[in-house]
């Protein structure tokens, strides 16, 4: 179905027929032209939805726009669901404003703290087709959820407190997708974990369904988070060669030549359906073993349920597990829970109490030096997270953790906080003579995190497994990349600034990585691959970037193939075929 | 034969002289206060091994680690004063430090001879803004340096205007080049590089060791009530439920006054009974406002373990409270309050109404639900 229709549907299906009022939703992210406005699906689990932003790095960017048939003419009042995303004495960074054929509505948009309708005006409709936009005033981020329709005056009820059914309500859908789709195995997740996953089952004759929630594959290793790869292939630099990057400084352009290699790799395989831009959005399982995945697409708003006997969970934050029911850990372990102490680092490195001091997300950038002069503004609600750190670019240690923020359930307060961060940062270094002609070439808007949800297999992998090197009889993934560990400068030192890092290093021969970390415990059909592996928090210090990752996805699809061969689950592929799939991964060199 | 033995017999009255002979405590820089005031003994306790750098000549040279102790025979500092060639493009030139740890093993400061200056390429003299930067590189413990060879340093040290002009570099990313030239003396990453390794090497791990052979309670005591971080979280961790007891006047000072990291680990392991004795609850939530946000965060978790009186103080401070602080001070407040006192009340209607605070409205949602 292509989109402009879908748009019309949703907008004829929503007019309630059998209500005094007409009323109507819109969801910003289904627009059919989104001008320099970003779909961003990162907080769905959070507050609902994807949504719309202006992320323009102070320039306005241009109209989203979309057509939407109303069954009524008449007047109608609007509002839009947005935020004002910094809220304190100065005016909303984020504010835009919405044009209903060719007229501004009064109010101007963006400037109430907490997600919430905002009522932006109302405007009389004279003909069934409406051309809708979202008119950016700042270039700051200012993000736009969705948009509603009504003759009403009344506020959408309970919109805060139960979005989730109301907007059910509001769109028609039923609980199950209609469309489905079967698959020897399903990988959720298109970082390097997911990518390598996938073409190392594809390559052994699976039918492989790819859900990622972008428009490009790789992640954090992707153009849009620019992170290079770092760790070694293994035993699988045949397939991880076909996705990692080059070693240029974090947050590079050069991002996009890797990019460009990833994607055409992992689109040149018969047996992968790739669905970019599909961000799932539950698991279902039944006696411990999952039944389906559902996704939806990011901006459409279609939905697709995916079956297969076998699942991989590579969102890096576990959401497969956790919607599945599947046994995982967050945070910091006590040094005592398994034995992880390090004096030189003491509560730095492993604390005597547990907490949630993990490490933090980043959000990177770069500059571009132009031969002409830049203004760049003073911003007061950026400046006061920056404080008087004056930067140009960034790099790894831009990075954010706070006790009182989840890396889950607050990712958009800490993207946001990085945001400030580097806005805030840049304008303080613009004053500088030196750096008048500079300009911001890109900014991430995407949170590249290092540690979330790590969900739990047979075996927890822990430092002491690397400061002892044991030789796992179901070592699949090797690495000699030291452990390297976070913590907030901020910790140390008051006056540094609180969204750098500092690192923790502990260095080492090779370690071994045993397969009975990359399926879960407790779901039976379930591998995991990526920064979700099965690890305590100093455990996945080492294994966490993005080749160690990769092997993990290499592994865990030949294990899937494995499976599929023996009509096996991933746990018996340790307890009765070990020495069939060791053999097979030494096949891939 | 005669002649011999006297020579023999002087060299060890000069040595046996060098040795009683009262050193020149007098360090260029040095991180603490009073520790080099009193210092009535300084004996050899053990000896570590400094490695030249020098790929031609591989030479390992042992240097004495000794103890500087006060009048009562506490002691106080460690010390050597140590010699070592650093060697740049084949050329070895020597270099005299003398190095002060503390009794932790970490690096407190250093001095030199003043005839022997320490010097960068082409043999300059260190200046002496080079001398404080050499302190402070010395001071960082997590240094650049510290992952680094030598060889990964050279060539690549003077060319780097800015982190963005460093794409060709392989291996090294611009911000860590750039790091790496900020925290080095300029024409002294030799030096630099030698000395800091030394500085952090095995004496430091050895004199960690050697502490557990002189530890006592009064030592922790000291370290305790001394005005520096490291020893009193090192302390803190030594200390025990009634030992916490003991030295909570202290504690609540060190809480005042000390690091998010310090701070967070005196919350979690203080225990209840001495948390909810109302004048340690008083040190502890009247700082709220003036502490970092971590720790306000285990503040507002400890409510259960406070004194009643903590859940007023913080009422007075919620407009610096996050949004998730914020929620988890009125969850406390839900499940533990039938009904809020009057002080609570008011200064929760107070903040509800503040035009300055950002998540005044959940105050305001917060009490119309109740």
């Amino acid at each position: 179905m292509n989109k402009v229709n879908l748009i019309l549907l949703i907008g004829l299906y929503l007019i309630c027929a059998n209500s005094k009022a007409q009323n109507l939703l819109i969801e910003a992210e289904s627009f059919i032209n989104k001008g320099g406005w970003v779909v961003d699906p990162q907080f769905v689990e959070q507050m609902g939805s994807p949504y719309l932003m202006a992320h323009g790095m102070g320039i306005p960017v241009t109209n989203a726009s979309t057509r939407i048939a109303f069954n009524e003419k008449g007047m109608y009042h609007v509002w839009a669901r947005t935020k004002n995303w910094v809220p304190g004495n100065w005016d909303a960074p984020g504010q835009f404003k919405i044009i209903v054929n060719g007229k501004a509505l009064k109010k101007t948009l963006g400037v109430t703290t907490g997600w919430s309708w905002e009522y932006a005006g109302k405007v009389k409709i004279k003909s069934n087709d409406v051309d809708i936009q979202l008119s950016d005033l700042t270039g700051f981020n200012g993000r736009c959820d969705a948009l509603y329709f009504s003759t009403s005056k009344k506020i959408p009820s309970d919109a805060e407190t139960n979005l989730d059914a109301w907007r059910k309500a509001k769109l028609g859908e039923t609980i199950a997708p209609k469309e489905q789709k079967a698959y020897d195995l399903v990988i959720t997740g298109g970082g390097l974990a997911g990518c390598a996953a996938a073409i190392a089952a594809a390559e052994q004759g699976l039918k492989v369904a790819l859900i990622h929630d972008r428009p490009v594959l790789g992640g954090n290793a992707s153009e849009e988070i620019r992170v290079h790869t770092l760790g070694i292939y293994g035993k699988y630099e045949r397939i991880l060669k076909m996705i990692d990057t080059k070693h240029y400084p974090n947050g590079s352009f050069e991002a996009r030549y890797d990019q460009e290699k990833r994607d055409r790799n992992v689109k040149s395989f018969k047996n992968i359906d790739l669905f970019l831009d599909w961000r799932a959005y539950d698991a279902v399982a039944h006696n411990n073993t999952i039944k389906h995945v559902d996704a939806r697409h990011t901006a459409t708003g279609e939905r697709i349920r995916f079956t297969a006997p076998r699942f991989v969970d590579s969102t890096g934050d576990g959401w497969i597990g956790f919607w599945a029911g599947a046994e995982f850990s967050y945070g910091r372990e006590s040094a005592s829970t398994y034995g992880e102490a390090w004096d030189e680092w003491g509560e730095l490195w492993s604390p005597e109490e547990a907490d949630n001091f993990v490490m933090g997300s980043s959000v990177l950038w770069q500059n571009e030096k132009t031969n002409e002069v830049h203004a760049f503004p003073q911003l007061p609600w950026a400046s006061s997270i920056a404080k008087d750190h004056k930067a140009i670019a960034g790099e790894w240690y831009w990075e954010f953790s706070r006790n009182d923020l989840h890396q889950i359930h607050d990712a958009e307060e800490i993207r946001d906080h990085m945001l400030r961060a580097i806005f805030g940062s840049f304008s303080n270094a613009k004053k500088l003579e030196e750096n008048k002609n500079y300009k911001l070439q890109w900014v991430s808007y995407l949170v590249g995190k290092r540690e979330s949800r790590r969900l739990i297999g047979d075996y927890i992998y822990t430092f002491n497994d690397v400061k002892t090197h044991t030789k796992f009889k179901d070592a699949v993934v090797e690495e000699v990349r030291e452990v390297d560990v976070h913590y907030q400068r901020n910790l140390k030192d008051s006056k540094e600034p609180d969204f750098l890092s500092e690192a923790i290093f502990y260095e080492t021969e090779k370690y071994y990585i045993p397969y009975r970390s990359l399926y879960s415990k407790n779901i039976d059909n379930l591998f995991m691959a990526g920064r979700n592996f099965s690890c305590s928090h100093i455990g996945l210090g080492g294994p966490r970037v993005m080749l160690t990752t990769g092997q993990m996805g290499a592994a865990v699809g030949l294990a899937a193939a494995i499976c599929n061969k023996h009509n096996a689950t991933p746990r018996e592929v340790y307890t009765m075929h070990l020495e069939e799939y060791l053999d097979l991964i030494e096949k891939q060199q | 034969m005669y002649k011999s033995l006297a020579f023999i017999a002087l060299f060890f009255i000069v040595m046996g002289f060098r040795n009683q002979k009262k050193r020149d405590y007098n360090p260029m820089f040095f991180n603490m206060t009073n520790e080099l005031k009193d210092i009535a003994k300084d004996e050899p306790v053990f000896k570590f091994e400094v490695k030249s750098l020098d790929t031609a000549y591989s030479a390992q040279i042992n240097h004495d680690v000794r103890l500087l102790s006060n009048s009562n025979g506490e002691p106080r500092v460690f010390f050597s004063d140590i010699e070592t060639s650093v060697c740049a493009d084949g050329e070895c030139k020597l270099a005299n430090i003398k190095v002060y740890w503390n009794l932790l093993g970490n690096y407190v400061g250093y001095g030199i001879h003043p005839e022997l200056p320490l010097t960068k390429y082409e043999h300059d003299t260190f200046e002496r803004e080079d001398y404080a930067k050499l302190h402070q590189l010395l001071l960082d413990e997590n240094s650049i340096l510290k992952r680094r060879k030598i060889t990964d340093l050279i060539d690549k040290i003077p060319v780097s205007p800015s982190n963005i002009d460093s794409k060709d570099l392989d291996g090294i990313s611009g911000a860590t080049k750039k790091e790496i030239k900020e925290s080095v003396v300029k024409g002294g990453l030799y030096s630099c590089y030698t000395l800091w390794h030394i500085v952090h090497g095995e004496a430091k791990e050895k004199i960690k060791t050697y502490l557990q052979s002189i530890n006592t309670p009064a030592l922790n005591t000291y370290f305790l009530y001394a005005p520096y971080r490291d020893y009193q979280i090192y302390a803190l961790k030594q200390l025990n439920k009634a030992e916490f007891k003991e030295h909570s006047k202290q504690i609540a000072s060190i809480f005042q006054s000390t690091d998010a990291l310090t701070r967070t680990y005196v919350l979690k392991k203080i225990p209840e009974d001495v948390l909810s004795e109302q004048r340690t609850t008083s040190q502890f939530y009247d700082v709220f406002p003036h502490i970092d946000i971590n720790s306000r965060t285990l503040l507002i978790k400890k409510l259960k373990d406070a004194n009643s009186t903590a859940v007023e103080i913080v009422s007075k401070h919620v407009g610096y409270m996050t949004k998730n602080q914020l929620s988890m001070y009125l969850k406390y407040l839900e499940e533990t309050y039938e009904s809020l006192n009057g002080g609570v009340k008011y200064n929760l209607i107070k903040a509800s109404n503040s035009k300055r605070y950002a998540y005044s409205y959940l105050i305001k949602e917060y009490l119309k639900n109740r």
